[in-house]
């Protein structure tokens, strides 16, 4: 078998073989981050991908080719691999996007991989997102590559000497290097349910109701801004606060939960509205809770709300927040199962921006 | 017919440890014993994005749908902790970027509302219609990829003629074709010219000239209505509980738009509807966001005939520059020197926006002393949708997925953030 192959590798009829392969790229469906957008540019009316021989497939099985567009998550870079191993061979893997290259605008992410390290790349394509016809350039790229055997830089940027028209001064040159302008608090004070006196007599009335309605379940209610109005109280209570307020408060918005290391707590966050009621549809009630940070465990209001179980397994992922009575606690949901622990937690660090001065530029 | 049972010797696939299955073995033995099986959507599929569905099936009949996502989870929520305010106005437009307007809106306009930042009347209006641009561009984007769902070949060609005027109207007006990042704190980056500006009126009536074309093509197409008509239906009340967003709760007969119940830019002095269906099924789906893109073209000219004049940038920001210090109004020379050391007072903000797929949701916790975000929470409308479109595949056929799909306009980039 292996004669066969060297045959159509070096033989007399190999030309005939990389102009085949030239003008039938077949880029496989694996559309994974957002620089899919461009790609389908591409591909469309616009500018015709398919003139120069490659057209989109659903199946990798009949495909040689594989544009990963952009961010590769550590959960994708499984999927890459598998589809990769799946194509037969010649197959290439052209990579575009910033974060296809070093990580880009995502780059000291918890849940990113670069795709060199899973599979081989034969050309990289910069830009965030790279334009349809730089991606057509690419595809241009690679089958040159095919015809010579020879991967070559596309792009040749000529450099220019400006130490004969600027003059670098000696201080300058002697400065030390910057230091980010970040500067974030050692020990920040925490505080969602601050109370603002606005004029908004609706919300005044609103929460009259609610006062009357939840008599005894409550620590306290405020206005915090128009239209919000948040509601403290504490987590056993909360499963009989969702009781009484499904039927107004009918859905929830969004589920957080804030982290904070230096109180030993996490705060616990119910944004619920209502598309029910027209009056109450610009209202949104937060319900706060607070529970230690070393034994997170919280009623989940899945039950009640269907909206929230989502956003509470996605919790539980990010903040190790045990949400009892919701199905999918200790289980991977949205992260892959070799992301770190719990990374959204304060004590979860994640590499900074440093400068490096070039020694030729110091 | 007397009943018969197979006895299989059931044992969970091995894969369902290497390729990281979410569901536990025991629903896998349960689904073998009732006789059904399990079939795994993706994570490459011939649609948009990437997300695995497991479906249970009986005979051919969706009896559940557990959704895999996160494989697009790029952890902007960790990431922008780490930045200042002003860094994560592109970072935080990366979840759909087809519709920066609408994403930069969402995050720059908490930061106003915590800094009490008036923006002035041009700006308004100008962000006004890039965010309406980001809703055409994305409607044609997902009637684009509902038709690659349908195999409707020509269906995916004509939305994706049409964005290039979307995407030449945004290079001209703010330098890319995509991803803008051109709305900032207090006003916009640079003021769009006259020419610009007639641009984008005039590529609106080809716009509208060009749907009428697509509307014969594949809206109306008897071959599209009979794969979308009746098919993953929500209605009203499951639509309500399952927290689902936009022009998909909308089709559920709920008149809920975030541009009409909190509004803000220039929407409230615009004159326009608010398109709604009562089906609730994917044919409804798909025609409540073409008649958007009507309005939005609608808005989009209006917005332009009635611009007024003036600054683009807030004058307590372009105020802080020392008269001294000052060469022009321009805010893109003192970029650095307003933005970088931006402090949020000590609370937390949360601001609601339509973006073009439903209810976006910027939530900022700020410790008051440092100049970066303590929190920021992002609820996509893709990520709070997700649930209803789980819901709404139950008790279809599995050669009807596409079609959910695709009329939900799921993309994945977007819910996993």
């Amino acid at each position: 078998m292996d004669e066969h192959i060297e045959f159509l590798k070096s033989g007399p009829l190999s030309l005939v073989k990389r102009w085949g392969a030239k003008w039938s790229l077949w880029p496989v469906h694996l559309v994974t981050a957002c620089c899919g957008v461009e790609l389908a540019h591409a591909y469309a009316c616009g500018y015709d991908g398919e003139r120069l021989g490659s057209l989109n497939y659903g199946i990798c099985r009949q495909t040689n080719l594989i544009i990963v567009e952009g961010a590769i998550t550590r959960k994708m870079a499984k999927v890459l691999r598998i589809t990769w191993e799946q194509m037969p061979d010649p197959k290439f893997v052209i990579v575009m996007g910033a974060c296809g290259l070093n990580g880009g605008l995502f780059w000291n992410g918890y849940h990113m991989v670069k795709p060199s390290d899973v599979v081989p790349v034969d050309y990289f394509i910069p830009g965030c997102p790279p334009t349809p016809e730089a991606l057509l350039r690419g595809i241009r790229a690679l089958q040159d590559k095919i015809m010579t055997g020879e991967t070559n830089s596309t792009a040749k940027f000529s450099k220019a000497d400006l130490s004969s028209i600027i003059e670098i001064p000696e201080e300058i040159k002697q400065k030390r290097v910057p230091t980010p302008p970040h500067s974030i608090a050692k020990a920040p004070v925490i505080q969602i349910d601050g109370q603002r006196e606005i004029e908004w007599d609706e919300g005044a009335n609103l929460i009259q109701t609610l006062k009357k309605d939840l008599e005894g379940l409550y620590i306290s209610i405020e206005m915090t801004d128009l239209n919000r109005i948040c509601l403290k109280t504490t987590p056993e209570k909360t499963p009989e606060i969702a009781e009484r307020l499904k039927f107004t408060f009918d859905h929830v918005k969004s589920v957080n939960v804030v982290d904070v290391p230096n109180e030993n707590k996490f705060i616990i966050e119910y944004v619920v509205s209502s598309y029910g009621v027209k009056d109450l549809m610009p209202v949104l009630l937060s319900i706060i809770t607070e529970i230690p940070r070393d034994n997170p465990r919280h009623p989940s209001l899945a039950k009640h709300w269907p909206s929230a179980d989502y956003m509470e397994r996605e919790m539980h992922e990010f903040f190790g927040v045990w949400f009892e009575d919701n199905p999918w606690m200790g289980r991977n949901f949205l992260l892959s199962p070799d992301t770190p622990e719990y990374p959204l937690r304060k004590d979860f660090k994640l590499p900074r921006e440093t400068y490096v001065l070039r020694g030729d530029s110091r | 017919m007397k009943d018969m049972a197979i006895d299989i010797p059931v044992e969970p696939p091995a894969e369902l440890k290497s390729l990281f299955i979410p569901i536990p073995p025991e629903y896998v033995e349960d689904a073998y014993n009732k006789d059904e099986y399990l079939v795994l959507v993706g994570p490459q599929h011939p649609g948009s994005g990437h997300m695995r569905i497991i479906l249970r099936l009986k005979g051919d009949i969706i009896m559940d749908a557990i959704p895999d996502p996160g494989y697009v989870h790029r952890s902007m929520e960790k990431l922008a902790e780490n930045r200042l305010y002003i860094q994560n106005i592109p970072l935080l437009e990366r979840p759909s970027i087809m519709d920066p307007g609408n994403y930069n809106l969402g995050y720059v306009r908490v930061i106003e509302k915590a800094m009490d930042i008036e923006v002035p009347e041009r700006a308004r209006y100008i962000r006004t219609i890039l965010a309406e641009l980001g809703r055409i561009g994305t409607h044609l984007y997902d009637a684009g990829i509902l038709a690659v769902f349908l195999g409707h070949t020509t269906g995916f060609m004509w939305p994706f003629g049409l964005r290039e005027l979307i995407c030449e109207s945004f290079l001209r007006a703010t330098g890319t074709r995509i991803t803008s990042s051109f709305i900032v704190p207090g006003g916009i980056r640079w003021d769009l010219d006259e020419k610009v500006l007639d641009f984008i009126n005039k590529s609106t009536y080809t716009l509208e000239k060009r749907l009428k074309g697509f509307e014969r093509i594949f809206i109306k197409n008897p071959a599209v209505i009979s794969r979308l008509r009746d098919v993953g239906i929500l209605n009203r009340r499951e639509a309500i509980e399952y927290g689902v967003v936009g022009p998909f709760l909308r089709a559920s007969g709920v008149e809920y738009d975030v541009r009409r119940v909190e509004p803000y830019e220039a929407y409230p002095e615009l004159d326009w509807d608010v398109p709604i269906a009562e089906d609730g099924d994917a044919y409804s789906r798909f025609l409540v966001r073409v008649e958007e893109i009507y309005q939005s073209i609608s808005i989009i000219r209006q917005a332009i005939s009635d611009m007024p004049g003036g600054p683009v940038m807030s004058e307590d920001l372009i105020g802080r520059i020392k008269e001294k210090d000052k060469v022009s109004r321009d805010i893109r020379g003192y970029f650095y020197r307003i933005f970088s050391k931006l402090k949020l007072p000590s609370g937390e903000y949360t601001v609601l926006t339509e973006a073009a797929r439903g209810t976006l949701l910027y939530s900022i916790v700020s410790d008051g002393e440092s100049n970066v975000p303590y929190r920021v929470r992002i609820i996509t409308p893709g990520w709070a949708y997700l649930r209803g479109f789980m819901e709404s595949l139950k008790g279809s056929r599995v050669s009807d997925l596409q079609a959910i799909y695709g009329s939900f306009g799921y993309f994945p980039p977007e819910a996993d953030r």
